[in-house]
């Protein structure tokens, strides 16, 4: 046997592209799903953080943040997940071919376990993002306090979810279990409805 | 005379109050058809329309009105819409009116006006404080079958809905530097302050209107009206962008570390919430500083009669008059201990109001007072009292007057303006454990020890003045706005005069006349205080839970205070000696839905979906919830009506030709690093440093006090790389394990460790045919013959043209078996594929109750075995525990205890009886035993048809358990009446050689 | 209550998990003689009136195990340490 597999998003046939909500002019907020990504974890090996930084460094231009930030490099960004734990995050480099990559830049300075079917990524995005996600969300998205490349690591309405801000939007990327995205779907289009929320189809 | 002018509201007054009469919204109370406007509540609309008696009181059924303007109102309680959206004991003077409004009164049959059940009143003597605890003691079975059906059918507050709310509500989260709890003078003044000095503050206000006694009191602010200036300040306030107004929102709770509830209701004004928003959002403030300026709560003197319709608060009448334009009566008497007497009056009179007289506890009566008795044409009756309120269920006709020397005199009136004084609204700062502390002067409660963070302002500080209100309040939000790092505003402070107050606590007339209530919602008398103290209870605590003072839905805002000087007055001391009832959350009723938010009916809790899932929904497959996983339990084919015949199907064709399973949902963790194998080999009770790459091993997780974690294969995939799999219902338990062992006992080891269980889609292959199946699905040139890839195999291969997966030969069926994992992107399209590649050899699908049929059948223990109670030796795998290393679990399982051979260890079972069924739960007992606690000996946990064996089979565990293979015992389940005799065996029923395993 | 995690900042109670006393330490034999300090360690436990040192887990955020210093009469947190040392 050798059909190819063919590879399902996390909200196929759930995240349905169109206006809903209230109203129907300029919606509140955009939801994307981002599909194709690379998103791996990468975690520091024991003694070798500052060897890691200078790994990532030259190999992608990039910077291991110390906290809960996200530091976009040249086609890989890395977003603070825990003490000595970031995940890795790619458009370019999707479909496995992140973690093959970091398996092979970063032997023996940290361990590498892709994460790229594990979580459903969505960009939700608009005047109104902050209010949505205030609904489930329980950590201040002040601007004051929260600028784009902010990230934290959370819960959202019983799930866990991690997120960075992408802009002033403001845009943010929302990361959940996969399992858990049609039910993290149902909140958030929930949440959302109030302000009005258009889908836009899925891209990377 | 203003009052009764062109209009079908004949006591609103002609013109004032904060109103919009270009907007009349028509409404329905019981039967009346109604006219108000907007700006009104429920009750100043009943008032306006001279609606006076609004319900029965819930244990005499006495006839009740309306007692105050705000959520402290303890009479007029409703019933809000009908159907599904029937809400019982809504306080019609929080309910905003809009157009088509329907209430309804409760607590009568068959109608307001003729409720049969006030017969209640004529056993009053026998209803006493006590009544349940002296009267109900005996025979027991009485309580459900008799009392308790005939007390709730003459008692009860209002009836709930039936049907499921129709209405969403949600859950939000914010955070500010300020939050200010309540839109008065004091938190206006301090909302302006923090704001102005570019502080982040949320305002919270219950009411629909800001400002509190703002608009209730003919009062000025600097040059301007007191509602002229609430509503600048709100709009200043709205236009400031780090400012958040939040109306119609009560602050109901106090957390630790500044956290906040709230309710804010965003819908409940309107019939149906708008679309797409929700009735009520239940909020969570996380704030760094607070300013309470919650105001005060008036308190009535108690006196007979006290309850009828047109005895108001002296506060609220003005409330009514002022903000709603609305005349509580036509004929009033004043009835004060405090200087709210001349304010009161004079309000009556400039709304045209006849004022009778003013009745003033004091002896000395101020001339404040005087003059406004005087300019109001009132007779002014100094150190008087009201006797007793006369009247029927219409209200008040009369108040019978007794002067100084003692002398009676009637006096016709139909309202009757009570004040007590003011009881400072402090719940909020106790419900972190402080106690309130009583201050004599006040003749009130004030705020004990504060929440961290909090300071209290104005009336809530018992600071009652509007001058104080306003300077207090802006001082407080400007001092939480500095605290905070911000400059003070150059903003000046509104100024106002400070009205006096001259309270002269006076709590309730002694020589009283008829019933006088402490509390009106459940019906407490002073008599029955009395009666209390009489049988003991001397304190506020005892008293409360003796007569019910202060239980009811409003907790007892307006009459806790009178209860406790009533308490303190009948045990002759001070009222600091009685104490105070504890405050906790809510401070106000808060719906069940709003607790519950978005997660109610299916979105209860989140569900996780495996990768099979729409593949499984489009074949028909049942799914079972497992944790928060939904899974296929099995999937029926045409023409099965039996759960048990679509199981044996899928068990026979699993074990006869090959059976597909979804097995994603098993918790996986990569576990990685140089010390990998040394971590392992600590957190498992046998060893994996030893096990080579390319293989996997069963392992067994102990807890340090020696018992079962949990179990799992895991696989040796890279020197480096191990990949564990736990049960489905322990994953997130064993990766907080695995967590805490190596940050906090070991956290020296090089190795690092993360969830992939979302990462991999993996199926169980099984049954004669799976290599086939299997081998089909590889891409070409992968040897899975049992020389090549033998049972415990383990690696990496490319699946269906080139995706990267991996294969594993484990069994949990004991059959030939495969799990093939692939990134669960694919999951989708492999169970398809193997589906399309297996269809040749006959494929079943098969879901988890197949999955633990043939468990049982192979003796393996899961979840009902692995029940946080039960040893290694229990299980029958002692021989894991290895003796050459530590491991956590090690010493505590060695233990005698635990080891005892006496222990209930694993058994298998069979029905002596072919045909007898097997029930889980049973307890064993010996065969000619009688079924007793004395004889139990173990208990059946796991029980399954064997569709190979033809009969039902169990797993559990008993005493000397493996010494017994042969021995007929009962399984008795006297909860089921099921009583069946069994043979001990083997707890493998199937292939013990594990011969299938290996072809 | 609000925790101040040492990676993520103050989060609030529904990211955590309690797990219990941290001033136990696990015994390092496991010859017989010690079986009074594993059953100190696994089962015996202070329950001072006052700062108390607590393991929680930031099981919704970072995965960090924490010692957290809390007067147990007050709930007043006193100090958040990561009890795996800095990474
Ligand atoms: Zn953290």
């Amino acid at each position: 046997m050798s059909e190819t597999l063919t590879a399902r998003p996390a909200l196929a046939g759930i995240a349905l592209p169109g206006r809903h909500g209230t109203g129907n002019g300029a919606p509140g907020v955009t939801l994307r799903e981002r599909t194709d990504l690379g998103v791996v974890a990468v975690m520091a090996r024991k003694g070798q953080g500052e060897a890691l930084r200078m790994a990532v460094a030259s190999a992608y231009r990039a910077t291991l943040p110390d906290t809960a930030r996200y530091l976009a490099g040249q086609t890989v960004g890395f977003v603070g997940t825990g003490p000595g734990q970031w995940l890795a995050v790619s458009a370019s480099l999707g479909g496995g071919a992140l973690a093959v990559d970091l398996t092979a830049k970063l032997a023996g300075l940290a361990s590498v376990s892709d994460q790229g079917d594990g979580r459903a990524v969505i960009r939700i995005a608009g005047p109104r993002a902050r209010d949505v996600l205030a609904k489930g969300l329980p950590i201040d998205l002040h601007p004051s306090v929260f600028a784009p490349g902010s990230a934290a690591t959370s819960i959202i309405s019983l799930m866990g979810v991690t997120l960075w801000q992408v802009d002033e939007t403001p845009a943010y990327d929302l990361v959940v279990f996969r399992s858990l995205a049609v039910s993290f779907w149902s909140w958030l289009t929930d949440s959302a409805a109030e302000y009005g929320y258009e889908v836009v189809p899925a891209t990377n | 005379m203003t009052i009764g002018t062109p209009t079908d509201q004949p006591s609103r007054l002609a013109f004032g109050g904060l109103i919009d009469r270009r907007l009349p919204l028509r409404f329905r109370f019981d039967d009346l058809e109604l006219t108000g406007y907007a700006g009104d509540t429920l009750a100043s609309a009943l008032i306006a329309n001279d609606v006076k008696l609004v319900g029965r009181s819930f244990k005499y059924h006495r006839p009740r009105g309306i007692l105050t303007a705000g959520s402290e109102e303890p009479n007029a309680l409703v019933e809000l819409r009908a159907g599904p959206r029937r809400e019982p004991n809504t306080r019609a003077t929080t309910i905003e009116l809009y157009d088509g409004l329907a209430a309804d009164s409760q607590n009568r049959w068959p109608s307001l006006r003729h409720d049969l059940l006030a017969v209640n009143q004529l056993a009053a003597p026998f209803l006493g404080a006590g009544f349940y605890y002296k009267t109900f003691m005996w025979p027991a079975a009485f309580w459900e079958k008799v009392y308790e059906p005939a007390i709730r059918r003459a008692a009860g507050l209002g009836r709930a809905a039936t049907a499921a709310d129709p209405d969403p509500y949600e859950k939000a989260f914010a955070f500010c530097d300020v939050l200010v709890i309540g839109g008065g003078p004091a938190g206006l003044a301090a909302a302006l302050a923090a704001g102005r000095a570019g502080a982040r503050v949320i305002l919270c206000d219950e009411d629909f209107l800001a400002g509190g006694r703002l608009n209730a009191e003919r009062r000025g602010v600097g040059d301007k009206p007191a509602y002229a200036w609430a509503a600048e300040a709100v709009a200043e306030l709205a236009a400031m962008p780090d400012v958040t107004l939040m109306p119609r929102t009560t602050v109901y709770g106090v957390y630790d570390g500044g956290t906040y509830a709230a309710i804010e209701r965003v819908g409940d004004h309107l019939p149906v919430p708008a679309p797409h928003t929700p009735r009520q959002r239940n909020w969570k403030i996380v704030a760094k500083r607070t300013v309470l300026a919650a105001g005060a709560i008036e308190r009535p003197i108690v006196f007979g009669g006290n309850d009828r319709p047109g005895v108001m608060l002296a506060g609220a009448v003005r409330t009514y008059l002022n903000r709603f334009a609305a005349a509580p009566g036509r004929r009033a008497v004043v009835f004060a201990n405090n200087d709210e007497a001349a304010a009161t009056t004079a309000d009556l009179a400039a709304a045209g109001v006849v004022v009778a007289a003013v009745v003033d506890t004091r002896r000395d009566v101020p001339a404040a007072t005087r003059e406004a008795a005087k300019a109001a044409g009132a007779l002014l009756v100094a150190e008087g009292r009201i006797v007793e309120a006369k009247g029927g269920r219409r209200g008040v006709r009369s108040a019978l007057i007794r002067n100084r020397d003692g002398r009676d005199m009637h006096l016709a009136c139909d309202l009757i303006a009570v004040s007590g004084g003011w009881s400072p609204t402090i719940q909020l700062t106790s419900h972190l454990g402080a106690k309130p502390m009583w201050d004599e002067a006040r003749a009130a409660q004030l705020p004990g020890a504060l929440p961290p963070g909090m300071a209290v302002a104005g009336a809530a500080a018992g600071d009652f003045g509007l001058g104080s209100c306003l300077a207090e309040g802006h001082a407080a939000g400007a001092d939480a706005a500095e605290a905070l790092g911000h400059d003070r505003s150059s903003g000046a402070a509104p100024v106002a005069d400070d009205e006096p107050a001259g309270l002269a606590p006076y709590w309730h007339v002694k020589d009283s006349a008829g019933k006088a209530f402490v509390d009106f919602q459940n019906d407490v008398s002073v008599s029955d205080v009395a009666l209390a103290v009489r049988d003991g209870f001397r304190i506020a605590e005892h008293l409360k839970r003796y007569t019910t003072l202060g239980m009811a839905t409003d907790q007892g805002k307006t009459g806790n205070t009178a209860g406790m000087a009533v308490l303190a007055e009948a045990t002759a001391r001070p009222v600091a000696e009685v104490g105070m009832t504890t405050f906790r959350p809510p401070y106000v009723p808060v719906a069940i839905g709003a607790f519950a938010g978005h997660h109610r009916g299916k979105a209860f809790r989140p569900t996780r979906l495996a990768p099979s899932h729409a593949w499984a929904a489009e074949r028909g497959a049942v799914f079972v919830e497992t944790g928060n996983w939904l899974r296929a339990q099995w999937y029926p084919e045409a023409g099965e009506t039996d759960w048990l015949e679509s199981v044996t199907r899928e068990v026979k064709g699993t074990r006869e030709r090959v059976g597909v399973c979804d097995v994603s949902t098993l918790g996986k963790i990569d576990v990685q690093g140089p010390d990998a194998g040394t971590f392992l080999d600590r957190v498992y009770a046998n060893t994996f440093s030893t096990l080579p790459v390319g293989k996997a091993r069963y392992g067994l997780m102990l807890r340090e006090d020696g018992f079962v974690l949990d179990d799992g294969t895991t696989a040796r995939l890279g020197e480096e790389h191990y990949f564990m799999t736990t049960t489905t219902a322990n994953a997130v338990k064993v990766m907080q394990h695995l967590e805490y062992c190596h940050q906090v006992i070991w956290p020296d080891l090089d190795v690092q460790m993360v969830s992939v269980t979302e990462q991999w889609a993996q199926y169980a292959i099984a049954g004669p045919k799976a290599r086939a199946v299997v081998a089909a699905l590889l891409d070409p040139s992968q040897d899975v013959s049992n020389e090549a890839f033998p049972y415990l195999a383990a690696g990496p291969v490319t699946v269906c043209g080139g995706v990267a997966g991996r294969l594993y030969r484990l069994s949990f069926s004991g059959e030939l078996a495969y799990e093939i994992g692939v990134p669960a992107r694919y999951g989708d399209a492999l169970i398809r594929a193997i589906m399309t590649a297996g269809a040749p050899h006959g494929i079943v699908p098969y879901g988890t109750e197949a999955l633990g049929v043939m468990r049982i059948e192979k003796g393996h223990p899961a979840g009902n075995e692995l029940n946080g109670q039960t040893t290694a030796h229990d299980l029958g795998f002692g021989k894991l525990l290895s003796k050459k290393k530590d491991f956590i679990g090690r010493f505590m399982a060695a233990r005698p205890a635990l080891t005892d051979p006496g222990r209930t260890t694993l058994v298998g079972v069979k029905p002596v009886e072919p045909g007898a069924r097997l029930r889980g739960g049973a307890h064993f007992v010996p065969r000619d035993a009688t079924v007793s606690s004395e004889n139990d000996q173990g208990y059946l946990t796991s029980v399954a048809f064997s569709p190979e064996l033809g009969h039902w089979i169990g797993l559990g565990f008993l005493a000397n358990g493996p010494e017994r293979y042969g021995e007929v015992i009962r399984a008795a389940d006297p909860l089921r009446s099921a009583d069946v005799m069994v043979e001990v065996c083997a707890p493998c029923f199937i292939d013990p050689e594990g011969a299938r395993l290996r072809v | 209550m609000r925790i101040r995690c040492p990676y993520c900042g103050e989060r609030g109670l529904e990211e955590f998990t309690y797990r219990g006393d941290a001033t136990v330490t696990r015994p390092e034999t496991l010859d017989q003689t010690a079986e009074a300090a594993w059953v100190d360690y696994v089962y015996l436990r202070d329950n001072p009136a006052g700062p108390h040192r607590e393991h929680w887990y930031h099981g919704a955020g970072c995965h960090a195990w924490l010692v957290v210093t809390r007067d147990v009469r007050t709930h007043e947190i006193l100090g958040v340490e990561l009890a795996g040392g800095p990474a």
